[in-house]
C-alpha cells in the first residue's frame, strides 16, 4: 500500500496497513540472527527495520512532514512500535530512542537543522545518544559540569558523561552542558547537538552484569561545536531537559508494555506445569493490566495535544514495576532456563531478567520518580 | 450520553446528596434526582459519579442493588431487594434444584426496608445458566447486621426451599453482565474511599510538625504517600479501561487492583496518620472497615487473582487486551 501524504490516517486503517505490511514482509523483515542476538546485531537488525519501514511509508507517519514525516497523530508511531515489538522484530529499548530524541530536534533545532538531519534518524541512517549523567550527576542532574566554553567561532566542550545509551553506535548526541557558572545549577545549562566523529570524542562502553554493553562513558576534550548546533536558548537547557522527559515516559513506554506482554506470552507457553500458582500468575498479569490501562490513556492524551507532565511519573513507577515483576516471574517460572541453562533461549531470559533489574534505576530512578508524586501530584511541599 | 455542562451539574448535585445523607435518605435523594433515569440513560456516568462520590464520602445506598438489577436487565432495577454473592464470590447466590430454591449469599442494609427480594439461582439441570427469580423478604433467613463495618450492615442471608417467582425474559441470561457491572460500581466505591484516605493522610502529612517541620517533607512519609497514589492510579486505569473497552476480564481486574491498591493506601495512610488514625475520633477507621467489606463483594482481590491465574495456566494464553 502507497502512503499518501495528503491522507490524514485513522489508526483504525493505519492498524491494517502497518500489519499488512509485517505480513507480507515477514522474512525481509525478520532479524538474520537467532535469538536476541549481539548488540551490533540488534543495531543492525533496527537499522534494516527502520529503513524498510521509512521506504515503505510507515515510519514517516506520526512525524510532521517538515520533517520528513507524513503527519498524523502521534498515536499511529504508538501502534507502529508495539506492532514491531510484539512481533519481535525490534528490541524496544533500540527502537524506541527516536521517540525521545526526535521530538526535542523538532522542538527546539532550527528548522533547516531539524529538516536535514531529523529524516537520517527516521530512516536508520544514523542512530543518536543524549548525554545528560555525570559521574558526579545522577539523580541530581542540575548539578552537571560537563562545560561549553564560548570562543570567536563557537562552543568548545570539556568533560565527560555516562551511561550514554548506544554512543558507540551514535553519529550525534543531544548534550547538556555548563555554560554558566557552576552554582547557577539549572539556570545554567545549555543543549547541544554534535556530532559524535569530532576529535576530541572517545567512547569507552561499559561492561554491563547482563552481558549486552550498551551504556558508554563518554569523554569530551576541547570539542568545537558550532553555534549553530545550540537547542533551544543559550543557558535554558534544562526546559530541553524537561521537555524531553515525559516522551521518555509516554510513546517508548507504550513499546515497553508490548514487549512485556509478549514476554509474559512466551513465559506461559513455556513454563512447565506446576513451576508457578496461579496467585502469582494473576497478580503480575493485573499488574502489567495496570501499566498498559495507564499507559493507554497517555497516549491518546498525547494525540490530543494535551500537555504531559508530572502525572508521566506514575506510568514510569507502573512500568518499573510491571518489568521486574514480569521477569521474576520468570525467573521463578523458568529456574532451569535462567540459572542454569546455556542456549540461546536461556541466555535470553537470563539477560532479560538481569537487565530488568535496571528498570527502577535508569530515566529517573524509582526514588526520584517518587519524589515527583510525592512534590508536583501530591503537593507536600518541597523536600528540602 | 450525559455529558459537558450536563455531567457537570449531575456531579454536583450527587456530591451534595452524598455529603447530606445516608443509607434510606440518600435513596430518597437519588430517586429525587433521577439518579435511576441517568442509569438508563448513561450507566458509565451514573455508575462512575455516584460510586466514587459514596465511597469518597463514606456513605451507604441501596445503589448497588440497583446496579445490578439493571445489569441482569430489568426494566425497573429499583424494585427489589438484591442477594449479593458471597463473601469473596461472584457466584450466583442461590441455586435451583427441581423446584428447590436454596439461598446463600450477603443482603445489605436496604434489605429491611423491602418486601421482595431479587436472587439469581444457578441452575444445574442446564450447564451454565442462571435463573433469576423474586422472593419474599419474610421467607429469608437474616444472620446478626454488625460486623466489621456496622454502618455498611451486610449480613448472611440463606433459606432452603423458599417459595419465588421466576422473573421472565432476558434477565436470565445476564448474570455475567451483572458481576461485571457490579464489580466496577464497587471498584469505584473502593476507589473513591482509598482517594479520600490519601487526602486525610496529606493534610496530616503536610500539618503535623516534627523535628521543626511537617512530617511530609520527610522521604519516607513522602514515598509512602506517592506509592499510595500509585495504586490508586493503577486501578483507576484499568476501571477506565473496563469503561472504554467492555470486558469482563476487565472488569475483573479492576475490582481485583481496586482492593488491593485501597489496602496498600489504607496501610500507607494509616502508618502516615499513625496515632491520631488509630483512634475512633478519626474518621480513618470507618474508611478502613468500609474497604475491607467492598473488597469481599462480588470476587476480592485474592479470589479474583487466584481465578485469573487459574485460567491462564490452564489456556497458557494472555488474552490481547487494551489495545489502543
Amino acid at each position: 500500500m502507497a502512503s499518501s501524504r495528503d491522507d490524514v490516517m485513522e489508526l483504525d486503517s493505519f492498524r491494517k496497513g502497518v500489519d499488512h505490511w509485517l505480513d507480507e514482509q515477514e522474512d525481509a523483515l525478520a532479524p538474520d540472527h537467532p535469538g536476541l542476538g549481539t548488540l551490533d546485531q540488534q543495531m543492525a537488525q533496527l537499522a534494516k527495520v527502520k529503513r524498510l519501514g521509512y521506504e515503505a511509508g510507515w515510519v514517516r507517519w506520526g512525524w510532521p512532514e517538515r520533517v520528513g514525516g507524513l503527519g498524523g497523530s502521534p498515536i499511529l508511531r504508538a501502534y507502529l512500535g508495539e506492532a514491531l515489538t510484539a512481533r519481535d522484530v525490534v528490541e524496544p529499548g533500540v527502537y524506541s530512542m527516536t521517540e525521545v530524541l526526535a521530538p526535542t530536534m523538532i522542538g527546539f533545532a532550527r528548522p533547516e537543522l531539524a529538516a536535514s538531519l531529523v529524516p537520517r534518524l527516521l530512516r536508520g541512517d544514523e542512530t543518536w545518544c543524549q548525554g545528560f549523567s555525570e559521574p558526579g550527576t545522577g539523580s541530581n542532574l542540575a548539578s552537571l559540569t560537563c562545560r561549553a566554553t564560548r570562543t570567536d567561532d563557537g562552543w568548545r566542550v570539556s568533560g565527560q558523561k555516562v551511561w550514554t545509551s548506544y554512543a558507540q553506535y551514535a553519529a550525534r548526541c543531544v548534550l547538556l552542558t555548563r555554560t554558566g557558572s557552576q552554582e547557577s545549577a539549572h539556570r545554567g545549562i545549555t543543549a547541544l547537538f554534535i556530532d559524535m566523529d569530532s576529535p576530541g570524542i572517545t567512547v569507552r562502553p561499559l561492561q554491563t552484569m547482563h552481558g549486552v554493553d550498551e551504556f558508554s562513558e563518554v569523554f569530551y576534550d576541547d570539542v568545537a561545536v558550532p553555534f549553530e548546533r545550540t537547542l533551544g536558548e543559550v543557558d535554558k537547557g534544562w526546559s530541553v531537559a524537561m521537555d524531553l522527559l515525559p516522551y521518555e515516559r509516554s510513546t517508548s513506554l507504550w513499546h515497553k508494555g508490548a514487549y512485556l506482554h509478549r514476554k509474559l506470552e512466551h513465559l506461559l507457553a513455556a513454563v512447565p506445569a506446576g513451576a508457578l500458582s496461579p496467585a502469582e500468575v494473576g497478580e503480575v498479569v493485573q499488574i502489567l493490566y495496570a501499566f498498559r490501562a495507564r499507559s493507554r490513556a497517555t497516549q491518546y492524551r498525547m494525540a490530543a495535544g494535551d500537555p504531559l507532565g508530572p502525572e508521566t511519573s506514575v506510568d514510569k513507577v507502573l512500568v518499573a514495576t510491571a518489568e521486574q515483576a514480569v521477569f521474576d516471574l520468570a525467573a521463578a517460572g523458568l529456574a532451569g532456563e535462567v540459572v542454569l541453562g546455556d542456549d540461546g533461549a536461556s541466555r535470553r531470559w537470563r539477560s532479560e531478567f538481569l537487565y530488568s533489574r535496571a528498570a527502577t534505576i535508569y530515566g529517573g530512578s524509582a526514588e526520584i520518580q517518587r519524589n515527583i508524586i510525592a512534590r508536583r501530584i501530591l503537593d507536600l511541599g518541597d523536600d528540602r | 450520553m450525559i455529558e459537558g455542562h450536563d455531567l457537570e451539574l449531575f456531579e454536583r448535585s450527587i456530591r451534595q446528596a452524598t455529603e447530606r445523607h445516608t443509607g434510606a435518605a440518600l435513596d430518597a435523594a437519588l430517586i429525587e434526582l433521577g439518579w435511576q433515569d441517568a442509569l438508563a440513560v448513561d450507566r458509565r456516568a451514573a455508575v462512575s459519579v455516584l460510586f466514587a462520590l459514596q465511597g469518597s464520602a463514606n456513605v451507604t445506598s441501596s445503589a448497588l442493588a440497583t446496579v445490578v438489577a439493571a445489569g441482569l436487565g430489568l426494566e425497573s432495577p429499583a424494585e427489589h431487594g438484591v442477594i449479593l454473592p458471597g463473601l469473596g464470590s461472584w457466584a450466583p447466590p442461590a441455586e435451583l434444584a427441581g423446584d428447590q430454591l436454596t439461598v446463600g449469599g450477603l443482603g445489605a442494609a436496604d434489605l429491611d426496608r423491602r418486601e421482595t427480594v431479587l436472587v439469581v439461582a444457578k441452575d444445574p439441570g442446564a450447564s451454565g445458566t442462571t435463573l433469576a427469580v423474586t422472593v419474599e423478604r419474610s421467607a429469608l433467613a437474616v444472620g446478626p447486621v454488625g460486623g466489621l463495618d456496622p454502618a455498611l450492615a451486610i449480613a448472611e442471608v440463606s433459606g432452603n426451599g423458599i417459595p419465588f417467582r421466576p422473573i421472565a425474559g432476558e434477565a436470565t441470561r445476564g448474570w455475567p453482565e451483572a458481576v461485571a457491572l457490579a464489580q466496577m460500581a464497587v471498584a469505584h466505591e473502593l476507589i473513591g474511599a482509598a482517594r479520600t484516605m490519601l487526602e486525610l493522610a496529606r493534610d496530616h502529612a503536610n500539618n503535623r510538625i516534627q523535628f521543626g517541620q511537617p512530617i511530609g517533607k520527610f522521604q519516607a512519609v513522602r514515598h509512602r504517600l506517592a506509592e499510595a497514589l500509585v495504586a490508586i492510579e493503577a486501578a483507576d486505569g484499568v476501571l477506565d479501561a473496563a469503561w472504554d473497552i467492555p470486558s469482563p476480564e476487565l472488569a475483573a481486574a479492576a475490582k481485583a487492583l481496586a482492593g488491593r491498591g485501597a489496602r496498600t493506601t489504607a496501610r500507607h495512610c494509616q502508618q502516615v496518620l499513625a496515632g491520631i488514625g488509630f483512634t475512633a475520633e478519626h474518621p480513618f477507621h470507618r474508611y478502613f472497615r468500609r474497604i475491607l467489606v467492598l473488597d469481599q463483594l462480588f470476587g476480592s482481590a485474592r479470589s479474583l487473582t487466584d481465578d485469573l491465574g487459574t485460567r491462564l495456566l490452564a489456556s497458557r494464553q494472555l488474552p490481547a487486551l487494551l489495545t489502543l
